[in-house]
């Protein structure tokens, strides 16, 4: 036996809820964070992502409280991301229980913070979170939720990411994030196998073969889901199945 | 019965805590490392990096080495499990040396190793009362034993099989995360603070 491909449910919160919607756009309150996370668990996820979307400082507060609260009832690895801009926002984190600290927006504005949360945390503890734009060739790195392109190309960034102390990579198209249209196999793809680092894929998941696609024909080790499991069209455990039909190594749920 | 984290720093406790805290159990954590003896069960936890550890341990090495070696039943998570060997080539500074050997990058395309891997376990009673087939890994390094009678599981990543979990009397190192590992690493845990209180 060897590595399993892992699920990775990602919760979208704000303030002390989980919400559903096209990143910063049309939110719709699905659920208590701390709730979901613990079924989740139960379903037999691998992992639990919380992307933090607030926008104001005070929800951020609350957020950290809450990650509290959800690390009390969780024994699987939480990672937490959105709106880190410091080794100190990190370590904030960390002590609120998160497992795994997801950089982006910072991480581009100042590189060095990779390298910095990687000396002081160790690199298994670092996600470098990227969000990536279809463009004529290949992809652009864009940020501010995916509002604001960088001129940055998304391989490049990847492989300097990764040299720069990031343990693993969260790659998000976001032209497939919220259209439940499919990852983007090629995307996924490029980057996977231009890194050494584990690739998470993201963005596009509309069913549980769609994972299996995204794990049997790219070389990413993990694909992220979450509106397809908040809305109940599909369970982890659902998934899991759909994977081991396929013959993708994955850990059964509990 | 007491038991004791000791904290080098950086990094989640709050699971390992959650994992250990069970009935009959006075659990603290302490950033001294001589101060972490006095205890009936020692629990070093797995974050961080081997060079860093290994400075916040150096006062206190030998005193640790020889309760452990006298027998203070004690848990080594992943990097805690990596403190227990020699050397690590992640860093300078010197490991416990509780049991022979180094630690080495693993040797891998992909690295470090993060997810799920199976366990082979060889046979040892703790591996029957809490039976894991599967735990999660958050690591680039491995431990090397000189000798592999200490091994009482084993993983493999791509090529590269490592010990899974190594014992020495009643010390027990694990390159898993059991705090990690769902349902049954707590399982784990609590059954390690089962048998050290026989």
């Amino acid at each position: 036996m060897t590595l399993t491909r892992r699920v990775i449910v990602c919760l979208d919160v704000t303030g002390d809820r989980v919400v559903k919607g096209v990143r910063f756009a049309n939110l719709e309150d699905v659920g208590d964070p701390v709730v979901l996370a613990a079924r989740y668990e139960a379903e037999g996820a691998d992992e639990i992502v919380f992307l933090d979307v607030s926008a104001s400082i005070e929800r951020r507060n609350t957020l950290l409280d809450c990650v509290r609260r959800t690390a009390e009832a969780l024994f699987i690895p939480l990672t937490v991301g959105g709106g880190v801009r410091s080794v100190g926002d990190a370590a904030a984190a960390l002590r609120a229980g998160a497992d795994k600290i997801g950089v982006n927006s910072a991480a581009v504005a100042r590189p060095a913070l990779l390298t910095e949360m990687s000396r002081q945390f160790g690199a298994q503890c670092v996600v470098a979170s990227i969000d990536a734009k279809r463009r004529a060739s290949g992809w652009e790195v864009y940020v501010r939720g995916g509002s604001t392109p960088t001129g940055l190309d998304a391989l490049a960034w990847a492989r300097e990411c990764s040299e720069r102390g990031a343990g693993e990579i969260l790659l998000t198209s976001i032209d497939r994030d919220g259209t439940r249209s499919g990852y983007d196999l090629e995307l996924t793809d490029t980057i996977a196998r231009a890194v050494s680092v584990p690739v998470i894929a993201s963005g596009g998941a509309g069913s549980g073969a769609d994972v299996r696609d995204a794990l049997l024909r790219t070389a990413a080790d993990a694909a992220l889901v979450a509106g397809i499991v908040h809305d109940g069209s599909v369970t982890v455990n659902m998934i899991k199945m759909e994977l081991q039909t396929a013959n993708i190594a994955t850990r059964a749920a509990a | 019965m007491r038991a004791t984290i000791f904290d080098y720093g950086a990094g989640n406790l709050h699971s390992l805590a959650k994992a250990l805290a069970t009935d009959g159990v006075a659990l603290r954590t302490e950033t001294d490392p001589l101060a972490a003896l006095d205890t009936d069960v020692l629990v070093l936890p797995g974050v961080g990096n081997f060079a860093v550890a290994a400075e916040r341990l150096a006062g206190a090495r030998d005193a640790m080495r020889d309760a452990i070696l006298s027998g203070l039943p004690t848990l080594g998570v992943c990097l805690g499990m990596q403190l227990l060997f020699d050397e690590s080539d992640e860093g300078p500074g010197r490991g416990l040396g509780v049991i022979p050997g180094r630690v080495t990058a693993l040797d891998a395309a992909r690295a470090p190793q993060i997810g799920w891997n199976s366990i082979e376990a060889m046979g040892d009673p703790l591996f029957e009362t809490a039976p894991l087939t599967m735990a999660y890994y958050a690591n680039g390094f491995a431990c090397r034993p000189d000798d592999d009678d200490f091994v009482i599981a084993w993983s493999t990543h791509e090529t590269d099989r490592f010990p899974a979990a190594v014992r020495c009397g009643q010390t027990l190192g694990v390159q898993f995360h059991p705090e990690k590992s769902s349902a049954a690493g707590v399982r784990f845990v609590r059954a390690f603070l089962q048998e050290a209180t026989r």
